[in-house]
């Protein structure tokens, strides 16, 4: 029997080209989208899973709150570790990292710039249990001045781990041994290319940790093994008091004005935090996952409709079988199940072609979400789990109701030679086209929004002029060449095409520090954790920054070295000053007047407010090298500035970026999500475009006996063309209708994320509206020309 | 011959409500049919034929009276016990529309067989015989659009019976058919008749119901006149 249903389907496709193909390109661009989609979720998710403790362990994250309001910090102080460990019996472990960012290494006479260096307690691999291909993780990080490295970079610099274990790596100040080589096997927030011992901090902790015991000094990621998960609740309610004991008699000892609290992070949540700052990697966004599931389960629905609708208007086609099929004695079971047994072969054939489509695209996929998806990904039993549950889902979805529609014919019915069953319910058709227009549009309209929101972004004025500044990260703890920075500036000005040059510790985009300050206020004194960025003399003039009242640092004026400070706009009115030029700011060892205010910048990224920021003069500040150039000839200068720079630099390979891409990169997230969006949204007009087609098709067959008469009636094309078109354009206007408010509340949600945001214009939505209605009318109308210009005799004769 | 009752009706009602009217198609049909027996149902167009007969075929279902199919009431039969007794016990022929385009000659005659769940082995030994009986083995792989009115009403007399049902039904058989062709139709029918098959045929020919051993005449949605077919009985006696 089966044998008999198979072939029937198979001579329905072969007959049927057209609609079979509309279905099978649909239900398989689909479904090769919900593969992407299903591999970035599933990556996405698989933060931390391969540490085997990661269900017990936790990170204590430091709010700090102070006159009302709450900084939460991924990180935590360094007096906390011992204290946990002595006062909870239920952790295991406790643990700290410190970031020791990027670092220049020296290998016998190679030296190579590295990333993503971590300081980590002895105690770091008993909890986060890596892979270690040579040495011993229980002790490896036990002895100050060693270092546990990765399988690259063992691989880089000794040729395999072997090789490693016992060699001596230079930094700038100290040499570390290699004491084991670690595997990176999945995804981790925790990014290390290697771990250098903590306890070498101690060996020179005057330049790390001023006083160990200040709970502000907010520098360590604290992680905690619990003994049992179960425990995760009941320690985070004991925290809740943790800070009265240790804390609250410290801040009252010292007269600090700030209170601070600790909360859990579950490990596999930290990959979402996008609460707690500092982390020590970009988070994800959890709604992108949720988005992007959605757009997945959107793309199968739509092409799922397509199936239900091309199958349902076609089913007069059908009819007779199944009459035919009842007569000889078929039970009604047995139809449907021939029914979504054919529906489950054109899934089929749409998986074997998804699966081919996405070999071809994951190369792309990988470009556009920067992943490195494998494109034999299907042979995981997950995927292919994913996949038979696709089949089964659209099957059984797509395959249903066709086959529940069509499995009710009676065959007294259809058999009868005059009258055809009508092609099911055309309100259901009718309302299934409605609501894929409807995702469709909601789709075009947050591309709109997102790509509106972009360039609103980039083309804002930030407050400084980010076009043209090359900056040239300057190696840490490279004194001599810090000396020899006026001498460089100096040089370097001497090109003509150079505008002016700045050495700062501190640039937009990176972090800065929070620095407490004091500040007079009609007499009284007030207590204020503040953002500050370490510059120097030119910093303001290279960076375009505007002086609103008083002046720019001047080497004029001895006084600006540790007595003069300047602010910006928010920071003066966070004081309250109406008039800041000559207030008092008392702040590590500046006890200074406010000489200078600035127009508000951007230092972060639009989705938050510009901050209140102090500009403090430190002429040796050596982060950054700031050369802005002028437009002409800028490959000549760059070239010129490679060669100075390197010739006081001997050391270090030059590493420099531009101002403007480095702002820019805040939003890469958006802007990858925005494209992926984009393609989304293409495909899933495209789908449902393509059951237009079919079912504008379907009509204009119906139709062409109406046609050729109103043809000979004296018809013209055009009007056969309206008439066929008219009802498409209603269906399409009420998804329009519909689409706009859905979309106009979940973009404005979206919006909300950026402190800085694009008006959501009545354009977008006209835009999309009158995209998706030419696309669809385009479509339809393909069909109702073909209809309209055929002859008329024949199309009367022919039915 | 043998009497056994194969249908029995009492007063059989069929009234088809529309949204304006409503048209009694069967007006109380007392009809007994005994195994072995060929009838001929004839009436003007519209009088009911076709609905009485798809009763009969446990297509439709009766608005009132008793249906006796063996001497069993199947008046308010399900669905699924109909489909059991059609493909059980009888065989269909239409006007037109007779054959799943989709499928070849051999698969069109085997697909009652199938849903019998007869052996592969079976189903190929039984359809050859039906297509050898009727004479278009030679057009086994054809579809039914590459074969002549003639040869598609044949291969739906093959698939009627190769399940050796014991009542064919068989609504105007000849009606697309020229007279030739007409006339091959009917001798097929009379030969299965006489292997011991009980046919019941509507029909507007007086010429194929000389075939018959009974006509039953309809008017109305009634049985108007019953009449044994004297010639066909006195041959049968000769
Ligand atoms: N599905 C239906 N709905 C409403 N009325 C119907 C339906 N089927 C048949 N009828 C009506 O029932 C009556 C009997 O129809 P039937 O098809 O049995 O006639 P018939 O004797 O077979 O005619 P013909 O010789 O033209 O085939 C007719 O008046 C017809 O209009
Ligand atoms: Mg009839």
């Amino acid at each position: 029997m089966w044998q008999n249903y198979f072939k029937v389907a198979l001579r329905n496709i072969y007959r049927n080209k057209v609609y079979a193909a509309i279905n099978i390109a649909g239900l398989a661009l689909g479904v090769a989208s919900c593969l992407l989609i299903f591999l970035y979720v599933q990556d996405e998710l698989s933060y931390e899973s391969h540490f085997s403790k990661a269900d017990r362990i936790v990170r204590v994250a430091g709010e700090i709150e102070h006159e009302g309001q709450v900084n939460k910090f991924a990180l935590s102080p360094p007096v906390l570790a011992p204290i946990l460990l002595k006062d909870y019996p239920e952790l295991e472990r406790v643990t700290q990292l410190a970031n020791a960012r990027k670092q220049t290494i020296w290998y016998k006479n190679k030296s190579y710039n590295e990333e993503n260096l971590l300081f980590a307690d002895s105690s770091f691999f008993h909890v986060f249990d890596y892979e270690f291909l040579a040495g011993d993780p229980a002790t490896a990080l036990d002895e100050p001045r060693t270092i546990v490295v990765s399988e690259q970079l063992a691989d880089k610099y000794f040729g395999g781990a072997e090789q490693a274990i016992g060699q001596v790596l230079k930094f700038s100040r100290d040499s570390y041994m290699v004491t084991g080589v670690f595997r990176d096997q999945g995804h981790s927030h925790i990014q290390a290319n290697a771990f250098l011992s903590r306890s070498t901090l101690d060996t020179k902790r005057q330049d790390v940790i001023t006083d160990d015991n200040h709970w502000f000094h907010m520098n360590r990621y604290t992680y905690v093994l619990l003994r049992d998960k179960s425990q995760i609740a009941p320690f985070q309610e004991k925290l809740k008091t943790f800070a009265a004991t240790h804390v609250t008699p410290w801040i009252k000892e010292n007269e600090l004005a700030a209170n601070m609290t600790f909360m859990l992070q579950p490990l596999p949540s930290i990959h979402f935090n996008t609460v707690y700052t500092d982390d020590l990697s970009p988070a994800g966004n959890i709604n992108y996952i949720y988005i992007f599931a959605a757009v997945a389960v959107f793309l199968l629905l739509i092409a799922s409709i397509n199936y239900m609708n091309l199958a349902t208007a076609r089913s007069a086609k059908r009819a007779k079988e199944v009459g035919l099929r009842k007569v000889v004695g078929a039970y009604r079971s047995q139809i449907i199940g021939q029914f979504i047994g054919e529906s489950l072969l054109i899934t089929l054939l749409a998986v074997v072609l998804a699966l081919a489509l996405v070999q071809i695209l994951i190369p792309t996929f990988n470009a556009l979400t920067g992943k490195h998806f494998d494109a034999n990904f299907f042979l995981q039993p997950e995927i292919a789990l994913a996949l038979f549950a696709i089949i089964l889902f659209i099957g059984a979805i797509a395959g249903s109701y066709p086959a529940i529609f069509l499995s009710g014919f009676k065959p007294v019915d259809v058999l009868k030679s005059d009258k055809s069953p009508k092609g099911g319910s055309a309100a259901l058709r009718r309302t299934l086209v409605v609501i894929q227009f409807m995702i469709s549009l909601i789709m075009i309209i947050g591309t709109i929004v997102v790509f509106s929101q972009m360039q609103f972004l980039k083309n804002r004025d930030l407050g400084f002029n980010k076009e043209r500044i090359l900056t040239i990260d300057i190696p840490v703890g490279d004194s001599m060449l810090v000396k020899q920075l006026p001498t460089i500036k100096q040089e370097l000005l001497s090109n003509p095409n150079i505008e002016s040059v700045s050495n700062s510790a501190d640039i937009p985009a990176e972090s800065n520090s929070t620095i407490l300050i004091f500040a007079e206020k009609n007499g009284a004194t007030l207590q204020n954790a503040m953002d500050v960025m370490f510059v120097d003399y030119d910093f303001v003039d290279v960076m375009g920054i505007q002086v609103k009242e008083g002046r720019n640092y001047s080497r004029n004026y001895k006084t600006d070295l540790k007595g003069g400070l300047i602010i910006n706009e928010a920071a003066a009115k966070k004081m309250g000053w109406k008039d800041p030029i000559g207030k008092r700011i008392q702040m590590a060892d500046w006890d200074a007047k406010v000489i200078g205010v600035v127009k508000d910048f951007h230092v972060k990224s639009l989705h938050t407010k510009v901050a209140p920021l102090i500009l403090a003069l430190v002429p040796e500040s050596s982060g950054y090298l700031l050369v802005r150039l002028k437009p002409q000839n800028m490959p000549a200068t760059i070239g010129f500035i490679q060669e100075k720079w390197q010739a006081f630099d001997t050391k270090h390979p030059m590493e420099y970026f531009f101002m403007d891409e480095h702002f820019d990169k805040q939003y890469r997230a958006e802007e990858k999500m925005l494209t992926v969006f984009g393609y989304f949204a293409g495909l899933t007009i495209f789908i449902a475009c393509l059951g237009l087609f079919g079912l504008a098709s379907f009509t204009a067959e119906q139709r062409t006996k109406e046609i050729g008469i109103r043809k000979v009636l004296g018809s013209s094309t055009g009007s056969i063309v309206l008439l066929l078109s008219r009802d498409f354009a209603l269906l399409v206007l009420i998804a329009i209708v519909l689409a706009i408010p859905v979309a106009w509340y979940g973009m404005d949600k979206w919006l909300q994320d950026f402190a800085y945001r694009t008006n959501l214009s009545w354009w977008i939505f006209a835009l999309a509206g009158f995209a998706a209605m030419s696309i669809a009318l385009l479509t339809v109308s393909f069909q109702a020309i073909r209809a309209a210009l055929q002859d008329p005799v024949k199309a009367i004769r022919t039915q | 011959m043998n009497k056994e009752l194969l249908i029995e009706t009492k007063q059989l009602q069929k009234k088809y409500v529309t949204d304006t009217v409503e048209t009694t198609a069967l007006a109380g049909v007392d009809l007994s049919i005994t195994k072995g027996e060929f009838v001929a149902i004839m009436g003007p167009s519209g009088c009911g034929k076709s609905t009485l007969l798809n009763i009969l075929g446990l297509l439709d279902s009766p608005s009132g009276g008793v249906f006796k199919f063996l001497g069993e009431d199947i008046t308010n039969a399900s669905e699924r016990q109909r489909a059991k007794i059609r493909k059980q016990n009888l065989g269909f022929v239409f006007q037109s529309f007779n054959l799943i385009d989709e499928l070849t000659v051999e698969e069109n005659i085997g697909l009652p067989l199938a849903y019998l769940g007869v052996s592969k082995a079976e189903t190929e030994k039984r359809v050859m015989e039906a297509m050898e009986r009727m004479g278009i083995a030679h057009r086994r792989n054809h579809f039914p659009q590459q074969l002549s009115g003639g040869q598609q009403q044949r291969a739906a007399i093959a698939r009627a019976t190769v399940s050796n049902p014991s009542l064919i039904l068989a609504d105007e058989p000849t009606g697309n058919l020229d007279s030739v062709h007409g006339r091959e139709v009917m001798a097929l029918l009379t030969e299965l008749n006489e292997a011991g098959t009980t046919v019941v045929m509507v029909t507007h020919s007086p010429s194929d119901a000389e075939y018959a051993h009974r006509i039953v005449n309809l008017f109305d949605g009634q049985i108007v006149t019953e009449n044994l077919n004297v010639r066909k009985h006195v041959a049968e006696l000769l």
